[in-house]
């Protein structure tokens, strides 16, 4: 490497080292110290691994944290398709990129924002228990549900989602689907046949951004959700809070980061496996 | 005989370019017909309209005797082969092969079975577990072939399928193309920009120009006797020269041009003189044209030389290899050019 290369590198790798790779190993060590009258004591003891790992509370926030970001990915994926389907095939390219403009708007304002104003159309005075109300129903309790949570979660990913399923399809060879109604394959069969297998990596690859994204957050629970039960970044939160447990906070922390490593590894796996020749 | 396809008064527009303009072409069962012209002229539209990839703004398409224009791309029988092959990339190859069979719900076990006598036939059976990706240019064109003839169909389109390959390869599928469309004895439509392809293997040549039918014959007619202006200049190596008919010959700016057709005299008429029939030689004859080389051109054994005339009019001249040494043709001078006056052949419209 010449000096002018590494004078270049330098910036990001020191900047990595101190902002990113520092923290995350501080998090990792501080998991194992101690709180002795409400101060952080260093230390390396495993009761804070213990302690968490024992108490149901903690797996019950896991499984639930889990459920919901799946359940929020299986959604998102699945409404967002459609609109992606449409834009990618069906529009022209010029509106296409209006539309993925449009798309990239929601981004502009700050996502508390954006969950807030929920507030105005889900509560028990809000617009839908209003219109409801007209037509003799409801009204019926949507914030502070797991309801809520998941309209916040998918408020943060379905613009995402369609965008990034939106380019996925649109970079399909479209000789390809047309060669596959060629050899008798109906329009709506090519979906299975040749569009899927065609975009499986795009599509993955959002979900994995859905799921992400969904499983750290904190607002929706916490503004929607009204934080019961608690996902694991409420739990964080709490944590934190309750007798400045911060070496415990972290321990939920590293069982995030590892479950997050652990899922982004094998869908980027997956999405980019080719089937090899036999 | 009977005509398999009939087009009929076919005409597609896309917004205000016309890709195709009042097409008529009948093409019999069991016929290899090429369809070749330059790019843009409207083949490669044709042959999706039969296809039914692209619908005709007005005319009809019948394939069998059967209407076809409200038939689906997906329930005629009109398999193609692409100019990028369209292999599927996620299949291996006997599972491309297999496409069109699944496609029509044949069971598992006939449709493999039938993929294999394919692959065989094709001489890739050993390949019929690799991924199309790891596959060689000519291995890629066999696939595609088998997998657009499993279903057996009675018409094959292609389009410009031998474009991407190198030319050694270009010559061996020809002669599979022509081997397999004898014995399978089904109508392939072929669409080319080359003419050695169209020439070497269709029974008939239809040329296209700016969306219409310029000229329809075998491939000996259309290079002999080309109908019109565009043809004589898109096909072969032809001379052209305009001139007015006089009494004793066409004069041309090259001078009186004698000819054993027969002309109104007075009228403005166009020659096309083919430029395998010039004879040259060093030495001035009576009626020769004399001439100065510009370049030349060197094609294996065929030797093309340009020449022009004391007034500007280009001459190419086709020749053996062998017999330029006598013509020691680097030393300069002139060179006199002559060709039988039963030769040249007279446009019967004039130029356009």
């Amino acid at each position: 490497m010449n000096r002018f290369a590494l004078a270049f590198r330098l910036p990001i790798i020191v900047w990595q080292i101190l902002f990113f790779l520092g923290p995350l190993i501080f998090m990792v060590a501080m998991s194992f110290f101690l709180v002795k009258n409400y101060r952080m004591v260093e230390a390396f003891e495993l009761k804070n691994w213990v302690k968490m790992m024992t108490r149901g509370y903690v797996w019950d926030s896991y499984w639930l944290t889990l459920a919901l970001a799946t359940l929020t990915t299986v959604a998102a994926s699945l409404a967002a398709f459609p609109a992606a389907f449409y834009l990618a095939f069906r529009t022209s390219e010029s509106l296409r990129r209006w539309v993925i403009f449009l798309l990239i708007i929601p981004f502009f304002t700050s996502y508390l924002v954006r969950t807030f104003s929920w507030y105005v159309i889900l509560a028990e005075s809000g617009v839908i228990n209003g219109i409801l109300g007209w037509l003799g129903l409801g009204p019926y309790i949507m914030l502070n549900t797991m309801f809520g949570t998941i309209v916040g979660y998918l408020t943060l990913t379905l613009p995402l989602v369609v965008i990034l399923q939106t380019v996925s399809l649109a970079n399909i060879d479209m000789r390809l689907v047309q060669a596959a109604q060629n050899l008798g394959c109906s329009s709506a069969r090519t979906l299975w046949t040749v569009i899927l297998p065609l975009s499986r990596t795009g599509l993955m690859i959002a979900a994995l951004f859905c799921f992400i994204l969904a499983f750290g957050d904190f607002v929706a629970p916490y503004y929607l959700g009204g934080s019961k039960p608690p996902t694991l970044p409420i739990l964080i939160i709490d944590t934190t809070k309750s007798g400045q447990q911060w070496p415990r906070a972290a321990v939920v922390a590293v069982m995030m980061m590892v479950t997050l490593f652990a899922i982004a590894f094998t869908t980027i796996v997956l999405a980019y496996r080719k089937r090899t020749s036999k | 005989m009977t005509a398999l396809v009939k087009i009929d008064a076919v005409e597609k527009r896309f917004g205000d370019f016309v890709a195709v303009r009042c097409m008529n072409l009948s093409i019999d069962q069991g016929e290899f017909v090429a369809i070749m012209g330059p790019s843009g002229c409207g083949k490669t539209t044709t042959l999706r309209i039969l296809a039914g990839l692209e619908q005709p703004t007005s005319g009809k398409i019948l394939i069998g005797g059967r209407v076809m224009n409200d038939v689906s791309a997906h329930q005629r029988d009109t398999p193609m082969v692409w100019q990028s092959l369209a292999l599927f990339p996620f299949l291996n190859v006997r599972e491309n092969v297999e496409f069109g069979l699944k496609m029509r719900r044949v069971a598992v076990q006939e449709r493999s079975r039938r993929a294999i006598d394919w692959l065989e036939r094709m001489e890739i059976a050993d390949l019929a577990g690799r991924m199309v990706d790891t596959l060689s240019g000519g291995q890629r064109q066999r696939v595609a072939l088998a997998r657009a003839l499993v279903t057996e169909p009675q018409l094959l389109l292609l389009d410009e399928p031998l474009s991407a390959l190198d030319a050694h390869l270009v010559i061996r599928m020809q002669g599979v193309l022509n081997r397999l469309q004898r014995e399978l004895g089904i109508t392939f439509i072929y669409v080319t920009h080359s003419q050695s392809e169209a020439f070497a293997m269709a029974d008939r040549v239809v040329i296209m120009n700016n969306g219409g039918i310029a000229q329809v014959g075998s491939p000996r007619d259309i290079y002999r006797t080309p109908a019109n202006r565009f043809v004589a200049e898109f096909v072969g190596r032809n001379n052209i020269l305009t001139g007015n008919a006089t009494v004793g010959g066409i004069d041309t700016a090259v001078g009186l041009v004698k000819t054993t057709h027969s002309v109104t005299t007075g009228s403005a008429v166009t020659l096309v003189i083919a430029a395998d029939q010039i004879a040259i030689s060093r030495k001035p004859a009576p009626g020769a044209v004399e001439t100065k080389l510009i370049s030349e051109e060197f094609v294996g054994s065929v030797v093309t030389l340009f020449l022009e005339a004391g007034d500007g009019t280009e001459f190419k001249v086709q020749l053996q290899e062998r017999a330029l040494a006598e013509l020691d043709i680097h030393s300069g001078g002139s060179f006199h050019l002559t060709w039988p006056d039963n030769i040249a052949h007279i446009l019967p419209i004039s130029p356009s």
